[in-house]
């Protein structure tokens, strides 16, 4: 009776494990993404993401498991963006963390990531500080990957690219008003900015910082008017560009603005401040347009599922899926310091570029590498690439009533 | 100079209508009204819902906006107010209660992104050699012959006069058969529209987003402690000396200094006059 029993439960524990329905309840790998979820570089990185993670998992998963995701809202605050990192490790036990947005909010979440020992690819948040500290402390930091958007140190060269080539070089203005709000990220931007464009030759007759709560921007346009500059160079981010744009068209500023305005990246943005940013141009990362055999497919997947045009943080979180998946795929495991051994031989051709790493694991520029476009609102709210010339869509369109 | 005099007008007449507002209801009623900087947010958010939304033309939109919040301040004084009149403390929970939902339930239906409310007049005028839009020579306009209107209709009506009597003495404006319980509701009728139609005329020019209620009501308060609380002309003083202070900190120093002269202000009055430059308990 009892050699039975025995029997009985071998066999059924070889059924069990031999059966090929075993395999397939493998654990899906958990991503977790804190993000701010109320703004549109929020819902954009979550669309983005479930796109990249569908097309992994219909091709059979990773590793043979299914990713899926489970958000956490960091908002633009410190202090919220530690809860969320804390709910996704300690509650939601995720497997990497994609996500980001305001460098203040990553930088305060870095030393809870690392306790966590979960692998991060940062998508949004643009300040150099956040992957200095894997150069600094590898062992307690290696677990931090930037995959866009490019630092600011590097969109600092970039902008300055675009005061020296084409501000200065084709509309022919040499003296510029650099304006940026008070932002951790562009306190290490401007400084690199004013040094480049003056060095390129440009004049630059004034350089503030503002609030980012400021609503009124009347001060700030005098004070740059009266500097004598003939272009606005902006670093806008977390700032009211709505307000800010508005405020430039009622009071009919007698000089075109242009640079890092974030806001403007989305593509109802002309709309929603009812046509008053006709005439700003603005960087973005990547636009409907062949600059890699992924862009094209990709926005058009975008438009198709969302009805909008993505921001630059659903470029990030669609790559970092891609990379992360076939990192694991080569470490044959998902354990943290394989994985980043793998990660760090990145060369992946994503939607803005070529991803590679550089040795503070932070997205490299230049060469294939993804790079800044300015494109400028036109007529009826349609946005032009401008620059660079290899890639205008149209011509530069003065302001209306700048128009000579 | 002249930036900061025409500038500094505008604020100051935005100013004007929210503090007027906000101390009429305490004059006449001794509520602390925390809900005030709701008033002024959902009158941004009807007539940006009302023009965009529903497709009605601006102007309409804008005086419906300004309708609908004053029933809206007649309902919450009438349903949540009144009940609670025996206690202050209890007033200013409630009120700090209503603007705390409306907030929520404005990022609910709204989400955090910025609004756009159109503005009345696009064009720019030059005034000598500033540049200024027409929306905020509007909301100058408006505000300052709002309040004007105010003012008189307290002196020279009936009604005024009643409102008067009630924040003298409520008890023997009682006896003369005034029935405090009406005035209450139109007094916050009046203060809630006059909130409302400073965001219609404001929302154009600054930014419309569920937390746009608190920087007013800071402000207001900070009016009214200067200017004496229950003084109409004590708040149009001391919304013009706030107005033009945070002009001139903005053009002078810098815009991030602002929003400090008003926290500022209110310290310093209540360090050095608690009641305010026209404050007395009683009437205006």
């Amino acid at each position: 009776m009892k050699r039975m029993a025995v029997l009985a439960t071998a066999v059924g524990v070889i059924g069990i494990w031999a059966s090929p329905g075993a395999a397939q309840q493998a654990k899906p790998i958990r991503i977790g993404v804190p993000t701010a979820m109320q703004l549109q570089v929020g819902r954009d990185t979550q669309d983005a993401l479930k796109i990249a993670i569908d097309e992994v998992n219909a091709k059979g998963g990773v590793l043979g498991r299914r990713l899926e995701m489970v958000v956490a809202d960091e908002t633009e605050n410190p202090e919220t963006g530690i809860s969320a990192i804390k709910k996704l490790t300690a509650d939601d036990k995720v497997d990497v963390l994609i996500g980001g947005y305001t460098s203040g909010v990553t930088l305060a979440q870095l030393p809870h990531i690392s306790t966590a020992k979960t692998i991060y690819l940062g998508v949004g948040a643009a300040s150099p500080s956040i992957t200095a500290k894997v150069k600094q402390d590898y062992d307690n930091y290696k677990y931090i990957f930037r995959v866009g958007p490019l630092n600011a140190a590097h969109q600092a060269r970039q902008v300055t690219t675009f005061i020296s080539g084409f501000v200065k070089g084709e509309l022919g203005f040499g003296k510029i008003a650099i304006v940026g709000e008070n932002a951790k990220w562009v306190q290490d931007l401007v400084p690199l900015l004013k040094k480049g464009a003056t060095e390129a030759g440009a004049d630059v007759r004034v350089t503030e910082f503002f609030d980012t709560q400021t609503s009124d921007f009347s001060p700030l346009f005098a004070k740059v008017k009266d500097s004598g500059a003939q272009y606005m160079v902006v670093i806008l981010s977390h700032a009211s560009s709505d307000v800010f744009a508005k405020q430039w068209y009622d009071s009919r500023f007698p000089m075109p603005y242009g640079g890092i305005d974030v806001k403007s990246m989305d593509g109802d943005f002309c709309d929603r401040v009812g046509g008053k940013s006709v005439g700003e141009m603005a960087a973005n990362f990547a636009v409907r347009a062949p600059l890699t055999p992924k862009t094209v497919p990709f926005f058009d997947e975008f438009k198709k599922r969302t009805g909008r045009s993505p921001v630059y943080t659903a470029f990030g979180a669609y790559d970092a899926v891609h990379i992360y998946a076939e990192a694991v795929t080569r470490a044959k495991t998902i354990e943290a310091g394989a994985v980043i051994k793998e990660l760090e031989k990145t060369s992946y051709v994503g939607i803005p570029g070529m991803i590679e790493f550089d040795d503070m694991h932070d997205v490299k520029a230049g060469g294939k590498g993804p790079s800044l476009l300015f494109a400028q609102w036109q007529d009826k709210c349609e946005r032009q690439v401008v620059f660079p010339k290899e890639l205008r869509t149209a011509d530069f369109v003065s302001p209306a009533w700048l128009k000579k | 100079m002249l930036e900061i005099l025409i500038h500094g007008a505008v604020s100051s007449a935005i100013y004007a209508m929210l503090a007027v507002g906000f101390t009429l209801i305490f004059g006449v009623a001794r509520v602390l009204n925390l809900a005030h900087g709701s008033f002024y947010a959902l009158g941004a958010y009807g007539a940006y819902v009302l023009t965009t939304q529903l497709k009605v033309p601006l102007f309409p939109a804008a005086l419906l906006a300004v309708a609908l919040v004053a029933l809206f301040g007649v309902v919450v004084e009438r349903v949540l107010v009144r009940p609670m009149r025996g206690s202050q403390l209890a007033v200013l929970m409630i009120t700090l209660a209503v603007a705390l939902v409306v907030e929520q339930a404005l990022f609910l239906t709204f989400g955090s992104e910025y609004r756009n409310v159109p503005a009345f007049v696009d064009e720019k005028f030059t005034i000598g050699g500033v540049d200024v839009g027409g929306q905020r020579l509007l909301a100058l306009g408006v505000g300052a012959a709002s309040v004007g209107t105010l003012w008189l209709f307290i002196q020279r009506t009936r009604l005024g006069s009643a409102i008067l009597a009630i924040s003298q003495d409520p008890v023997a404006a009682g006896y003369m058969g005034i029935p405090s319980d009406r005035i209450f509701s139109i007094v916050m009728a009046i203060s809630a529209g006059l909130a409302a139609a400073a965001g219609v005329l404001a929302g154009p020019f600054l930014s419309v987003q569920p937390t746009m209620w608190l920087l007013p009501i800071v402000k207001a308060f900070a009016i009214v402690v200067v200017g004496g609380l229950g003084s109409i002309p004590g708040s149009i003083l001391a919304a013009m000396m706030l107005g033009y202070a945070e002009t001139i900190v903005g053009y002078l120093i810098s815009t991030s200094w602002t929003e400090i002269v008003s926290v500022f202000a209110t310290l310093l009055m209540l360090v050095v006059r608690p009641a305010g430059f026209f404050g007395r308990r009683a009437a205006f």
